[in-house]
């Protein structure tokens, strides 16, 4: 029998365990196998050998196993709940700046109406109006996001505090 | 009707979809179930790496935790599976790379010497424990003599039945090399059983 056809039949072999072979390449490794007691054996070899892999059945610890459970469990329900978190502080801080400006722009004629009274500059009581009413209820409604920074806690990718 | 047609997406859904959204919902009880699902087969992989049953449970852990973490990457269109096995690779890699830099640095110091107590690999091998024949503890030889990448490679594709392109993926390597990683795994399996029989 030519060498070469050994040689084909291992490949053949290893490919059908790794990537299958064509039908008509599965007929001629068959026959070959067959009729070579050399390449019967490596292929008896080769299919003890991925058999022998499920040999090594490893016992499972089910208090490991729970213990795991529950990690990931509180870990994803605690990382759930800080995203709710982050999500309403978003919702709130939106809430809060859209009443800070329908409330500037509520009062801004009010207030120009007692200013144009009392006779004062039109950019003294604006400074004013910025600085005393914008100005304070918009940090207030920013504080919330940056309420960990501000605090010095540190938080984690998901906004969990570590 | 339009719940009805929700409904039925739904079940219609591939299965790779509905972990994908229940990873990104974090949906503790979904996920609870994941974790017991794959428990077994996530801790087979990882005794595969590191050889150490312990270390392995330890790193079933972390890889859990670091799917959450990264659970927005996973996008349903591929299997779940060799998501999965590349989170924990990619864990037990670090995890050795910090065992052997911990280990040179022992070697450097003569005077740690004494106090380096590593476990002798033969007899802390989970695959000699897990071994019940002559034959099963000349393969757990075998098993425990090859690298990591060629365990993986033989455990992915004939435990897990990965497709070699799945393999791939898992290992960042191309298919031509881990299908020569299997072929050297196989020979040495093959080495170890037909040494055996010989021998007998």
């Amino acid at each position: 029998m030519p060498l070469e056809n050994h040689e084909k039949a291992r490949f053949l072999l290893h490919r059908s365990l790794v990537e299958g072979i064509s039908v008509e390449d599965r007929h001629w490794l068959d026959a070959h196998v067959e009729q070579c007691a050399e390449c019967g054996r490596y292929a008896d070899l080769s299919a003890r050998a991925v058999r022998a892999l499920d040999w090594f059945a490893f016992e499972l610890d089910p208090a490991a196993a729970l213990r795991v459970e529950n990690v990931v469990r509180s870990r994803a329900e605690g990382m759930r709940s800080a995203g709710a978190q982050v999500k309403s502080l978003w919702i709130g801080t939106a809430v809060a700046i859209f009443l800070t400006l329908t409330g500037s722009a509520v009062t801004w004629r009010p207030l120009a109406w007692l200013a144009s009274q009392w006779n004062l500059p039109s950019r003294v009581w604006q400074v004013a109006f910025v600085a005393f009413w914008m100005l304070p209820s918009l940090f207030l409604a920013f504080l919330p996001l940056f309420r960990r920074r501000l605090l010095g806690e540190d938080s984690d990718s998901n906004g969990q505090t570590v | 009707m339009v719940a009805l047609v929700t409904a039925f997406s739904r079940v219609a859904e591939p299965e790779s979809q509905c972990i994908a959204r229940a990873l990104r919902r974090r949906d503790s009880e979904f996920i609870g179930r994941m974790v017991s699902r794959y428990h077994y087969r996530l801790l087979r992989y990882l005794v595969y790496w590191t050889s150490r049953r312990e270390q392995a449970e330890d790193l079933v852990q972390e890889t859990w935790l670091r799917v959450l973490e990264h659970a927005g990457q996973y996008n349903g269109r591929l299997r779940f599976e060799p998501w999965l096995f590349s989170i924990a690779r990619n864990l037990a890699i670090d995890h050795l790379r910090k065992q052997q830099a911990a280990t040179a640095r022992h070697r450097m110091c003569p005077e740690d010497e004494a106090s380096l107590n590593l476990p002798a690999p033969d007899f802390e091998s989970p695959f000699f424990a897990a071994a019940r024949s002559e034959d099963a503890k000349r393969v757990a030889a075998a098993l425990g003599a090859l690298e990591p990448i060629y365990r993986e490679a033989l455990l992915l594709r004939f435990q897990e039945e990965l497709s070699l392109a799945e393999i791939a993926q898992v290992a960042g390597a191309p298919i031509s090399t881990v299908s020569s990683r299997i072929h050297r795994g196989l020979s040495m399996l093959q080495a170890s059983l037909g040494g055996g029989a010989d021998a007998a």
